[in-house]
């Protein structure tokens, strides 16, 4: 590959879980909204420009958040929807990307290296980022430059909502006058370590010799002298979607049974059990999810050895609704998740999976192949 | 205490004791070797409260009985940089000084008071029997893969030994293999059964590889002793009742399927490269003489097939196997060919060494496929 000729694109959406919560809720534009923990000693994971007036910044004690800016709307935050926003952003990339990573929940990188030879890069870029805002409603920035490093620097610079082109004959030029904060991977510790240098641009911090930030900081030293003088040769991970079946349900009226509702959870394990079988898929992570009356939404995971059968499900599932339902409040919704999947098919235990076990569930799901998934089923769920 | 040894010897011995000794440890005394010395003999002890070693040694010259614990690292990282010549050591029991000097080096370190070392399972009503040396390594050989790892079925992570009149069976599982090694040319006076765990069958394993000494066997309700040579093992069995294993393995399997080890070994091992490489498993399809094995790995679009012919009876079958399990199993078997018997895509597979020179060795193994959509 040739590292000094690359196109690197970074996008990332600003202050994204913001932006999710004003599409949901139009009435949000214009006034400071804060994210996070709703407890004293939770932490703000996003707030918006209006907020960021105030000193709030995100990684900040909800208390001290609460101090600043009295009057913010602080919301809990719902990572589910959340990613389902994400998972939109990803699937326009994915679309029309040769190449893209995705580096978490807001931000991407592609490598569109060589794309210039047909399209001009950055009109590319610009039509990407314009196709994102008009198909989703959420602002995203972007910087388009030779590597990871610079690109990210730039889209940092075009924010928010905007772009920033860094050709390669100006990145030093771009770079050195900024702050050191701005290099991604100085945190709060380097920062005042190099501030203490007297190292307070990046131009500055380039200047030292590579020798003694090596002494100075091990091989991180290296790595950030490298960035400070734009030097990132990372590649662009190609991403693969992590896959999961999950479904949910939300009653009619908000209800605390909870027999009717481990009897649902069942009959919901049941039908995705199957569907992972009849994918000949193996799950390893359980995800329960219970929302209040109140819309207070809760999760519960854990981890197990790779299956696809019922038997195994659902006491796991049963149990960790146990453990999440915590208060005495009436619920309006109950889901399940399974994730981590692989390909691959249930392995048999010697002592557990009796013959008349694997033949029935075999049975079954042949019945359910041909005539529904509900043709057929546990009693206790049935009703 | 003081005496005089070759650097040699005592690095052997010490080097035969400490794979009982964890590298890290809560108390610090396990972190030592207890050395004891009584009628010009001396005993040294490793322990990790579960399992206990020792080995008795005679040095060149010893005076004042006494025992003292000595950290375990630092000596045999000493004794590993002499050649082979005469240590002095000088222990101090109410100072807990410890001195060797070795040609013209002195080295100094402090031990640890003995009667804070754990002591040694004392043997109690127990029943004995005599092994061979090579038997008792190559049963622990041909086991010890098979075991489990599931903390929730401690029973499982041991090799469970079954003694009667005839002969004397190790079983180990984990639920989705099984390995069943019987000897016929050893046997018990009297029929018992325990779960040996699987850290001290490998230090065993270790030690007896080199040595055709008969084993003495002694064993109660809650311990077990290995006795050969100069070393002593003593180790707690595994609490808890051992599945039924017999009752898993099938009577009646009418697909019979004899094919050359190696070509089968290399074979699975390719196929299984295009595998998916969290589940490993792979698909056999057989019919007539041919065997088609084959792989896939959808989200990385990967594909594999391969065939080979083979010797088979029986209806035509697809089965579906972890090919990690298979790949155990076939590099524990030593003859050319083995049979594999199966009778249904629901049922375990039958491995078995075909001709085997030991005629009192009876080797079965047993895999459990994966549930097949049909």
């Amino acid at each position: 590959m040739i590292l000094s000729n690359r196109n690197i694109v970074h996008l990332d959406l600003d202050t994204f879980f913001v932006s999710v919560e004003r599409l949901v809720n139009p009435s949000l534009a214009g006034r400071p909204v804060i994210i996070g923990g709703m407890s004293d000693r939770g932490v703000v994971a996003t707030c918006s420009y209006e907020a960021r007036k105030f000193g709030v910044s995100s990684a900040m004690p909800m208390k001290m958040a609460r101090m600043l800016c009295r009057d913010a709307i602080f919301i809990r935050g719902d990572m589910e929807l959340y990613s389902r926003y994400s998972h939109l952003v990803t699937e326009i990339i994915a679309e029309r990307a040769p190449v893209f990573e995705k580096a978490s929940v807001d931000e991407h990188y592609l490598d569109v290296t060589g794309m210039d030879r047909f399209f001009g890069v950055q009109k590319w870029c610009h039509e990407l980022r314009q196709a994102i805002i008009q198909n989703t409603g959420l602002p995203i920035s972007l910087g388009l430059s030779v590597n990871k490093t610079v690109s990210k620097i730039a889209t940092g610079e075009a924010k928010p909502n905007g772009e920033l082109q860094v050709p390669g004959d100006i990145v030093q030029p771009f770079l050195f006058p900024l702050s050191i904060r701005k290099i991604p991977g100085i945190g709060d510790k380097t920062y005042h370590l190099l501030r203490s240098m007297g190292v307070s641009t990046i131009g500055t911090l380039s200047h030292i010799p590579q020798e003694m930030m090596e002494r100075v900081m091990g091989k991180n030293g290296i790595i950030l002298w490298e960035r400070a003088n734009g030097i990132d040769t990372t590649p662009v991970q190609p991403y693969t979607e992590s896959k999961s079946v999950s479904t949910e349900t939300t009653f009619e009226q908000d209800t605390t049974d909870i027999i009717r509702m481990k009897e649902i959870l069942v009959r919901m394990v049941e039908k995705l059990a199957f569907s992972l079988r009849e994918q000949q898929k193996l799950t390893s992570c359980v995800t329960v999810r219970i929302r209040y009356s109140n819309f207070d939404t809760h999760t519960i995971q854990q981890q197990l050895p790779y299956t696809a059968f019922d038997h195994i499900l659902i006491p796991v599932v049963k149990n960790l609704f146990d453990k999440v339902y915590q208060r005495r409040m009436l619920i309006r919704l109950i889901g399940v998740r399974f994730s981590k999947l692989v390909p691959g098919n249930q392995q048999i235990n010697m002592f557990e999976n009796s013959e008349e076990m694997i033949n029935l569930y075999q049975a079954m799901d042949r019945m359910k192949h041909k005539y529904g998934d509900k043709v057929v089923g546990r009693a206790v769920a049935s009703s | 205490m003081k005496f005089i040894i070759s650097s040699s010897l005592l690095l052997k011995s010490l080097q035969a004791i400490q794979g009982v000794i964890n590298a890290s440890n809560t108390l610090p005394i396990l972190d030592d070797f207890l050395f004891d010395l009584k009628d010009s003999e001396l005993t040294i002890t490793s322990s990790d409260l579960e399992t206990t070693m020792s080995v008795t040694i005679k040095p060149d010259k010893a005076e004042e009985p006494g025992s003292i614990a000595v950290p375990a690292k630092i000596l045999v990282e000493t004794l590993k940089t002499f050649g082979e010549i005469p240590v002095s050591f000088t222990m101090n029991e109410s100072n807990l000084n410890v001195e060797l000097s070795a040609g013209d080096g002195k080295y100094k370190l402090a031990g640890h008071k003995s009667d804070e070392y754990p002591k040694t399972p004392a043997l109690e009503n127990a029943t004995s029997l005599e092994l061979n040396g090579s038997v008792l390594s190559n049963a622990i050989n041909k086991t010890i893969f098979a075991t489990g790892n599931d903390e929730l079925r401690m029973v499982l992570s041991g090799v469970f030994c079954e003694l009667s009149s005839d002969d004397i069976t190790f079983v180990a599982t984990d639920a989705h293999k099984l390995v069943r090694y019987k000897r016929t040319d050893a046997h018990s006076e009297e029929s018992a059964s325990f779960v040996l765990p699987k850290k001290p069958l490998n230090i065993l394993k270790g030690v007896l590889a080199s040595q055709e000494t008969p084993v003495k066997i002694e064993y109660n309700r809650t311990n077990a002793f290995f006795t050969f040579g100069n070393i002593t093992l003593v180790c707690r069995l595994i609490d808890g009742k051992y599945p039924n294993y017999d009752a898993v393995i099938p009577k009646d399997n009418p697909n019979k399927l004899t094919i050359d080890r190696m070509s089968l070994l290399t074979s699975i091992r390719r196929v299984s490269i295009f595998a998916n490489q969290s589940t490993h498993q792979i698909r056999f399809k057989i019919s007539g003489k041919e065997l088609i094995l084959s792989a896939e790995d959808i989200d990385f679009a990967k594909e594999s097939k391969d065939r080979l012919t083979c010797n088979y009876e029986g209806d035509d079958l697809e089965i579906g196997f972890n090919s990690k399990f298979l790949l155990e199993m076939l590099n524990n078997i030593d003859t050319e060919e083995v049979l594999i018997e199966m009778s249904a895509p629901n049922r375990a597979g039958i491995l078995t060494p075909v001709g085997n020179e030991n005629k009192d060795e009876d080797i079965l193994m047993l895999v459990m496929p994966v549930m097949l959509n049909k």
